[in-house]
């Protein structure tokens, strides 16, 4: 199944919580250089596929590929110094520290230098950062504390820190979560202008149709733990399947509201 | 040269001429607040920058001074250079026991890692206890001298000094290192430390076993003031003095602790010279000050940092 050009293969991977199965067997490839999305109902195991990604939740059976390297067993922050950076669907920053350490932070775990105890942190490549405060969006003073930041500038903050650890793939568990409607189309257009820059491939998930269509390469569309279909958007539009899902939660939130 | 260059140079000439100035009495209360000062900087290095609040680092503090008394005591130091070989030892022997119960501790956090420090400094303290040919049990070990002229208190204190000034200056370097820059963003979120490539077990477990270390030799160097080493060092009651030091400075603060040490020595020696309730009066004092500087001492000082 796995080909050259996958940056990324998901082999049947399976976990289930108790009682819950939350993922029953979901199998896909993420190509180089493509911008993926997931998206699928609440309660999809969207996260939980997430979580086994990144290894927050080892999976129960099946396997994940990564440049040719099997995951299993792999912790979360060696992931990342493999090559996959994520970001967070409540957006995890540091609001302690200024705007340049919170870049800098990730700049020093890149080059593997954590642990230096003697030397001024300030000092590490506070050009670097700011370029890539500046990538994101982020021009203002990089002396100001993160805690002052709006929350569609902490979303970018929190980009700017995992493109930091100059990752391969993007990970982004609802990168417009809490934004407002014309905020998101925004905010996800940059996020896909700098994975292109920087040639990243990237797997995302996101509630917001129109977001999804406005940028995603491939669409996969999870159900109830399973994959119903991978595909174009154009073809994943098309499909009866998805459409009697999602307009199935459509009668349902109507019904509720 | 600026305003903070100034005053940290003035206090240090201050530190250096303070026995000149005081009786015995007062250069002995001078030294516990060096050793205290030591103790609750690195107290504070885990609480204040890592956001790992220990129920026991008073384990550490007594461990080190047991160790430093039992290896002055067995090897029956009489020089100078000798008993100044103690102090690392003791370090040493303190960091040893800050490994072993930080293994384990820093895999829990926040409450859990509070409990399981809790319990490990409760095990010690039975040790020191029940294991009476080592330790002496309830009656601790006594006699504790430094040799020759370092025996009084002036020279003792500029002893203290030496070791203590470094100490914290090792430490203030740490805190503005990439170790340190990394340490205060786990605080504020370590999941978002361990995804950018930071093993953060391993990143706790040196931050605990350095707070561990250098509050072993704060142990050591008041053991040798005091004369004596008792359980109740280890006791968790002990562990409760940094923590009251830490906040009464401001853990936001570098050398806040270090001020939150003087002021809580300097209080209980004056109440309880003139009270037997003191425990009670510096409960109010402690309560005011808290709920009035919410920062600490610290935070009257330096304005600046929110």
């Amino acid at each position: 199944m796995s080909r050259t050009d996958d940056i990324l293969t998901v082999e049947s991977v399976a976990r289930r919580f108790g009682g819950v199965q939350a993922l029953g067997g979901v199998s896909l490839e993420v190509r180089r250089g493509e911008f993926h999305a997931i998206i699928g109902p609440n309660g999809a195991g969207k996260s939980t596929f997430f979580n086994t990604l990144t290894g927050l939740v080892s999976p129960d059976a099946g396997r994940i590929v990564f440049e040719g390297r099997d995951l299993s067993g792999i912790a979360p922050h060696q992931r990342v110094r493999l090559g996959i950076g994520r970001t967070f669907q409540i957006t995890r920053i540091f609001p302690d520290l200024t705007l340049l350490e919170n870049v800098q932070v990730a700049l020093l775990a890149h080059d593997r230098a954590s642990l230096a105890p003697w030397r001024d942190a300030s000092k590490h490549k506070p050009t670097d950062a700011r370029e890539l405060l500046e990538r994101v969006g982020l021009s203002g003073p990089s002396g100001q504390l993160a805690a002052a930041l709006a929350h569609g500038d902490r979303k970018r903050l929190e980009l700017a820190i995992t493109l930091a650890g100059k990752p391969r793939l993007l990970l982004l568990d609802e990168p417009t979560a809490g934004m407002g409607a014309q905020e998101r189309l925004e905010s996800i257009r940059m996020v896909h202008k700098v994975a292109a820059e920087l040639g990243l491939s990237c797997l995302f998930t996101e509630h917001d149709m129109a977001v999804v269509f406005s940028v995603a390469s491939r669409i996969s569309v999870l159900v109830q733990g399973k994959l119903l279909i991978t595909g174009q958007p154009e073809a994943v539009r098309a499909s009866e399947q998805v459409q009697r899902v999602y307009l199935g939660e459509a009668v349902i939130e109507q019904g509720v509201g | 040269m600026n305003a903070q260059r100034v005053g940290l140079i003035g206090l240090i000439a201050v530190l250096a001429l303070l026995p000149l100035a005081l009786s015995d009495f007062w250069t002995f209360i001078a030294i516990e607040i060096l050793a205290f000062a030591l103790y609750a900087i690195s107290f504070n290095l885990l609480m204040g920058y890592g956001g790992m609040l220990s129920f026991g680092h008073a384990a550490f503090f007594g461990v080190g001074a047991y160790a430093g008394g039992l290896l002055a005591k067995s090897a029956g130091v009489g020089s100078m250079w000798g008993f100044a070989l103690v102090m690392p030892m003791a370090m040493a022997v303190a960091a040893l026991f800050a490994a072993a119960i930080g293994f384990f501790s820093v895999r829990r956090s926040g409450i859990y890692f509070a409990m399981l420090t809790f319990a490990f400094q409760m095990l010690l303290y039975t040790v020191a206890l029940k294991a009476i040919g080592l330790t002496g049990g309830d009656d601790g070990l006594t006699g504790l001298r430094p040799p020759g002229a370092l025996a009084a208190p002036g020279p003792y204190y500029y002893f203290a000094l030496a070791w203590v000034l470094p100490a914290i200056y090792v430490i203030h370097r740490l805190v503005r290192s990439p170790f340190g820059l990394t340490l205060r963003a786990m605080r504020n979120n370590p999941l978002r430390v361990e995804y950018s490539g930071v093993d953060v077990r391993n990143h706790q477990l040196i931050t605990f076993v350095i707070a561990g270390a250098f509050a072993g030799l704060a142990g050591a160097l008041f053991a040798f003031s005091s004369g004596n080493v008792f359980p109740g060092w280890l006791n968790w009651t002990a562990s409760a003095t940094p923590i009251v030091m830490a906040v009464l400075g401001g853990v936001q603060s570098f050398l806040g602790p270090a001020l939150g040490a003087a002021v809580y020595v300097i209080l209980e020696v004056t109440i309880s010279g003139s009270t037997e309730y003191w425990h009670l009066f510096m409960g109010l004092v402690i309560l005011l000050l808290v709920l009035m500087m919410p920062r600490g001492l610290a935070g009257l000082i330096d304005r600046k940092r929110p």
